[in-house]
């Protein structure tokens, strides 16, 4: 996406540090009108939002990765700095920068401002400071004195509260005032290259000036911190919150997606019922409707868990977890600071991979960069989903679902697998070390349910946009290497068996049999190579296409797999989906990232040898038990 | 009547699957689909093509991306060139 705005509107840059309400203010301003896409050539999201003040005037607002410096010492933090000074190639000079600062955290964030006011000066740009959650720190008695502020920083200094309907009146207003009188700051009291030690000074000055504080802490984060950063109390609250998220995807998505499978089996019917038999009628009906719908159906179960990573997010508790964790962490040879960018991987392995680069230490980095695939990410849920609505039943041990028991064990065993093999790594290399964690523990809030849903929407765009490109792309392939050639004259076999898929799936079998793969899942392992959610859709389309007649070919797959796979291959497929490298943008993100072929081999090598090891154990036990 | 249907058909469908062929090689394989081009535009540019060649090639040659030093820039930090005062 070009950066340049279309129109005249004045482009604002909103800037603060982590966890200072910068996006929250971001969805005040703009509502829905938000354009989300990556800066050129990384994968920083780059948002990007329009809004009409009052005036009348419009402005186009970008809201800026969150930095502490603008000494740039992750990929965020230097997207952000050449953005404001104008060096990001396709992004132009903002014409005003919107500094953001936490009223209740400005030991942090003034220090970061202070750098803004020194970047604006020199590249001749007002700029605004927001100071945010205004009414949090009323409630615990910090006391902001904006005049002072405004006075001794010489720049507009504006109260904002980012989750109040009107809370952003006041920065539009002097965002008004700015435009029409634009002037950058002028030169500050502090030396024009800030170095650390001055901007230290500086901050201190400035509080002990404008602020006043009561107490550091919030007394409610302090009580709540007391249990949730317990030792034993805090790991047992971690588990119970993963566990319950795990349980609420199955239990909460199954009516919206009985609905969605009954949509598809309808629109089927109907399209096909409307075109004459033909090869459009199969590509349209065994192909496209029966592949995306079968992908589609997964889409509740993706927003319920976005759901819940949002929430935590939001609330402040995911760095706690972070701390939390360090200790297992460091033990198994990784650190706290990779918990952000494994986390981030049970959405993706790409953007995970990607935010490793905020892990200093190489030898962490390299860690983390090569057990994020084990990360359960949300393109392999469609496929568990598909296999535990098929083969685990909906009952309950005790007071849990037991579909959600197995969908928590497989994430766990993606945790578990991925301790193991950092720690295998961290026993093979020659530095020992250990590297202390710091970390902010920004204050307990609760979401807001508009940011909630915002970020939900985008959750599932993302997702739609997938199935839409990628997915349904590759579902055409499929189809067409599924339904041709076809069969020569006098076959007596099905017709599939004599397509190009067919040969390939055929072949395969020699390979994956002994873990109980059959050819229609050899076939659906190799476009799941692109986007794993695919294998959904091309074994949809591979069973319809074998059907036998047009009644069968609209059934959904999962009565199709319940009948014609035995648990054992299930459950074979399933642990094979924990571990299999078969995704091709991480290999490439992973060669991008430590500019390694090396790498590249040892994580497919590893991945696909734990996968095969794993898939052939867990179906040769469930052989011997009778699940044959 | 029928016939000239099933043509139709085959029409939309050889379409599609090159649409999605053309869709796949460039989301999964940007980096080797400019290489390919690169090459193409370099033989059909060749001094003695004949013109109409060597308008196609300049029209295929991919736009030129910012260069090296620029796409860096900001991504490591550690240059150091260009830090602000």
């Amino acid at each position: 996406m070009s950066a340049a705005t279309a129109t005249a509107a004045l482009r604002l840059a909103l800037v603060g540090s982590p966890n200072c309400g910068k996006t929250a203010l971001f969805n005040q301003l703009t509502g829905s009108r938000q354009k989300v896409a990556n800066y050129a050539g990384v994968t920083v999201e780059r948002k990007e939002g329009r809004f009409h003040a009052p005036s009348g005037r419009e402005y186009a607002l970008l809201d800026l990765p969150g930095a502490y410096s603008l000494d740039a010492a992750s990929l965020d933090e230097a997207v952000t700095r050449d953005v404001c000074r104008g060096f990001y190639p396709g992004e132009p000079t903002p014409d005003v920068l919107v500094c953001v600062v936490d009223a209740t955290n400005l030991r942090l964030h003034l220090r970061f401002a202070l750098e803004v006011r020194e970047l604006a000066r020199q590249v001749g740009r007002p700029m605004v400071l927001a100071v945010n959650m205004m009414d949090a720190a009323q409630r615990r008695g910090i006391a902001v004195d904006l005049g002072v502020l405004e006075a001794e920083l010489g720049v507009p200094v504006v109260p904002t509260v980012a989750v109040r309907h009107d809370g952003a009146a006041e920065l539009v207003g002097a965002l008004d005032r700015t435009v029409q009188h634009p002037q950058p700051p002028r030169a500050g009291l502090i030396d024009a290259s800030p170095a650390g030690d001055a901007l230290h000074a500086e901050t201190r000055r400035l509080l002990a000036l404008a602020v006043d504080m009561p107490r550091r802490t919030a007394k409610v984060d302090d009580t709540l911190d007391r249990l949730l950063l317990h030792p034993a109390l805090g790991l047992l609250s971690l588990a119970v919150v993963m566990f319950l998220i795990f349980q609420a995807v199955y239990a909460w998505a199954t009516p919206v997606m009985d609905l969605i499978d009954a949509g598809t089996v309808w629109l089927g019917e109907a399209v096909g019922g409307a075109l004459p038999e033909g090869p459009l009628n199969s590509l349209l009906v065994d192909g496209i409707i029966a592949g995306l719908g079968g992908v589609i159906i997964f889409l509740p179960q993706i927003v319920i868990l976005f759901a819940f990573i949002l929430a935590l997010e939001e609330s402040g508790y995911l760095p706690r977890a972070a701390f939390l964790l360090d200790r297992l962490m460091a033990g198994a040879g990784l650190s706290g600071r990779s918990f952000i960018p494994l986390l981030s991987s049970f959405a993706c392995a790409i953007p995970g991979i990607m935010a490793t680069r905020s892990i200093q230490d190489p030898r962490d980095r390299l860690a983390t960069i090569m057990v994020a695939p084990l990360m359960t990410c949300s393109a392999r849920l469609p496929v568990y989903a598909l296999l535990i609505g098929a083969f685990i039943p909906a009952q309950s041990v005790g007071i849990f679902n037991l579909q959600g028991l197995v969908l928590f064990a497989l994430y766990a065993a993606g945790i578990l697998s991925a301790l193991v093999v950092a720690w295998i790594m961290k026993k093979w290399r020659r530095d020992k070390s250990e590297h202390a964690l710091m970390l902010e523990l920004p204050s307990y809030r609760l979401p807001h349910p508009r940011d909630l849903l915002i970020g939900l929407w985008e959750r599932a765009w993302i997702f739609l946009r997938r199935v839409g490109g990628i997915i349904l792309a590759l579902t055409v392939l499929l189809w067409f290497l599924l339904s041709f050639p076809g069969a020569p004259e006098g076959a007596t076999g099905p017709a599939i068996d004599y397509s190009f898929a067919g040969r390939i799936g055929h072949a395969l079998t020699a390979v994956f049999a002994p873990i109980g793969f059959n050819w229609q899942i050899c076939i659906a392992l190799i476009p799941g190579m692109a986007a794993r959610e695919v294998a959904v859709s091309s074994l949809a389309t591979v069973y319809a296409l074998q059907a036998a007649d047009e009644a069968a070919a609209t059934e959904a797959l999962t009565p199709i797999i319940t009948d014609t796979w035995s648990l054992a291959t299930a459950l074979s497929l399933l642990v094979w989906f924990i571990y299999a490298p078969q995704c091709i943008s991480t290999l490439a993100t992973i060669k991008r990232e430590t500019g390694s072929w090396r790498q590249v081999a040892i994580a497919t090598g590893y991945l696909f040898a734990l996968a095969y090891l794993a898939a052939f154990v867990t179906y040769r036990v469930a052989l011997a038990l009778g699940a044959g | 009547m029928a016939d000239a249907g099933l043509v139709a058909q085959q029409a939309v469908v050889a379409v599609a699957v090159m649409a999605a062929c053309v869709y796949v090689v460039r989301r999964q394989f940007p980096q080797a689909l400019r290489r390919g081009r690169m090459r193409l535009v370099l033989v059909l540019l060749r001094p003695h093509r004949a013109a109409w060649l060597q308008r196609l090639g300049r029209r295929l040659a991919p736009k030129v991306a910012a260069g090296p030093a620029a796409a860096a820039c900001g991504q490591s930090g550690s240059c150091g060139g260009c830090s602000p005062g």
